[in-house]
């Protein structure tokens, strides 16, 4: 049966997939929104550099975290003076990488759901006087949150995986950052394939959960509310 | 009138087409009135901020909303002004209550003169308040969308062809209840329309738009009598819509008499119980009415009306007369008939009309 150390190794891979995706869910809001409503030259920009950890080999995604969040990095660099943390090799980090890498999902999950909203309702919300985050919060983000949630939980699922860049950016240390990806590789390297199959068999559970979720929710025809 | 409390100076500009419009609006109704195209919404978006002209200046009772000289721009929700979109656009995960009082929250409290309550009971909601919009009917919708924009206490009111998403048998009742929110809250409305009775029925000013050129601002009675405003109503299409009360039944599926002002109507066939004294709203196509010298007898037509020739207007290829019958009523005539009759202003006049001319508008 599963062991202990196992239960340790999904538990810290749920905090880490769902630390890393709430980090990403604000900006992959904001982006979202921005990309479903503007028309802006920008837009192509933006869409094009939120695409990109889609496409790279997640280990380059994990290096250029690294350079950011590494001593020598700038926001390592600050949150080490300012704070004395050291982020890299902590479950963090993996964290961040697992947000990174799961960013681009979600974007492109919550701009097709933002689109679906009639934009003339935001404009009825700021005409009674709502601000445009008051506009998104009680008007947007609910009418979409089916594909809101649809996008956390692909994102979630993503980050569950995630292996390339966390390794870079939070290497492989037993109870500490070893995530079911990097456990099952472990246990592969060394041979020990009756528990890289305790955990194959634990992720793809979890994958399949989060996707049946999800699937329900793009799947339900928008509720007449 | 008071002095204009409104001004709209302002061009906007797109690849195939240019909004111009240059008005000092005095308080009451005003009516934007145009073909489907002409930039009717274009304007109200600019007055209520969610679209920007390149060049111009808008202000309401002296506060600068927008302007490009002096690099203003406020936003939305800076402007307290209450609009009311023509697909309603109600919040569809919100109740009735909730919809209307939404903007009333956000509205400070020293501003808030108008209680979410005594619009509820202005406008007849109070069995609806804890609906959906989703199940609410499309005049249900439309006064929920007025009390909500009314929430907000806003010094003007933007209204985008709110009838349009109605049948024609509500019309007449929403229209009874912009009048009446107007007499009770006596808020300043701007009024976005295609339909020239709707101006006529309800507009104390009128600008008319066509292809983004103001072609007029006036008094909806002389606009109406320029060459190239009837060009834009439609041959056939001038209505006369008149306010009334059901006074009496006639065996029932036959024939209903409506008093509006000193004129008693009779019309045929209108649908539902209404007990005498129901405000009702009626419609009588303009060309629908035979204007004659003398009493006609031995007639089908249910209606006679006897009165005077108030004025009398050639316009395109007919005439317009006005005629005081205890009511305003307009007929339109053919020049012939014009000369042949002899018709000129103070003259006594019978109008006939038949029941069936006179629809009910609820």
């Amino acid at each position: 049966m599963i062991t202990t150390e196992e239960l340790q190794v999904v538990a810290l891979s749920l905090q880490v997939a769902a630390v890393g995706t709430l980090l990403a869910l604000p900006f992959a809001l904001w982006i979202g929104w921005f990309l479903a409503k503007s028309s802006l030259p920008g837009k192509a920009l933006l869409d094009t550099l939120v695409s990109f950890p889609l496409v790279l080999p997640p280990v380059a995604t994990g290096y250029v975290l690294l350079l950011i969040m590494g001593r020598e990095g700038p926001v390592g660099k600050a949150l080490q003076s300012w704070f004395g943390i050291d982020v890299v090799f902590t479950w963090v980090a993996a964290a961040l990488a697992a947000g990174l890498v799961a960013m681009p999902l979600m974007v492109r999950a919550i701009e097709v759901a933002v689109a679906g909203v009639d934009p003339r309702l935001e404009f009825a919300s700021r005409s009674l006087g709502a601000g445009r985050l008051w506009a998104f919060f009680t008007i947007t983000a609910p009418l979409a949150r089916r594909g809101i949630i649809a996008a956390v939980l692909l994102g979630f699922a993503r980050g569950l995986g995630e292996f390339g860049a966390t390794i870079v950016v939070a290497g492989n240390i037993p109870g500490r950052t070893q995530t079911i990806p990097l456990f099952v590789f472990n246990r592969i390297q060394v041979g020990d394939d009756a528990a890289a199959v305790r955990l194959i068999v634990a992720s793809m559970v979890l994958a399949l959960l989060a996707l049946l979720v999800h699937q329900h929710l793009v799947r339900r025809q928008p509720a007449r509310t | 009138m008071a002095g204009p409390f409104l001004e709209v100076t302002a061009t906007k500009r797109y690849p195939t087409f240019e909004l111009k419009v240059d008005a000092s609006v005095p308080p009451g109704i005003t009516a934007v009135f145009g073909p489907s195209g002409s930039g009717k919404t274009t304007i109200l978006d600019c007055i209520a901020g969610l679209k920007h002209p390149e060049e111009g200046e808008i202000s309401l009772n002296g506060r600068v909303l927008a302007s490009s000289s002096r690099k203003v721009r406020l936003k939305p929700e800076e402007r307290r002004i209450g609009y009311m979109f023509q697909e309603g656009l109600l919040f569809p995960h919100y109740s009735v209550i909730d919809n209307i009082s939404y903007g009333y929250k956000r509205t400070p409290r020293e501003r808030r003169w108008i209680q979410p309550d005594h619009l509820v009971e202005l406008l007849d909601l109070g069995s609806l308040l804890e609906r959906r919009p989703g199940n609410l009917s499309s005049g249900e919708r439309q006064r929920v969308a007025l009390a909500r924009a009314l929430a907000t206490s806003p010094e003007l009111l933007l209204l985008d062809e709110p009838l349009s998403a109605l049948d024609m048998g509500l019309r007449g009742r929403i229209l009874r209840y912009l009048k009446a929110v107007h007499r009770d809250l006596a808020i300043p409305m701007l009024y976005v329309s295609h339909a020239i009775s709707e101006v006529m029925a309800i507009a104390d000013m009128v600008l008319v738009l066509s292809h983004g050129k103001q072609l007029a601002f006036d008094q909806p009675r002389k606009v109406l009598l320029e060459p190239y405003v009837h060009s834009l109503v439609g041959s056939g299409s001038l209505e006369n819509m008149l306010d009334g009360q059901v006074e009496e039944h006639l065996p029932p599926g036959s024939l209903t008499a409506v008093r509006s002002g000193d004129a008693l109507l009779w019309l045929s066939g209108i649908p539902g119980e209404r007990p005498p004294e129901t405000p009702i709203s009626v419609a009588i196509p303009a060309r629908d009415i035979i204007v004659a010298l003398d009493v006609p007898s031995r007639m089908s037509a249910r209606n006679i009306l006897h009165g005077r020739v108030e004025s009398i207007h050639p316009i395109d290829n007919n005439v317009l007369v006005y005629a005081d019958v205890g009511t305003s009523i307009m007929a339109e005539i053919t020049p012939e008939a014009l000369e042949n009759l002899g018709l000129r202003e103070g003259q006594d006049v019978y109008l006939v009309i038949k029941s069936s001319s006179i629809i009910a508008l609820d």
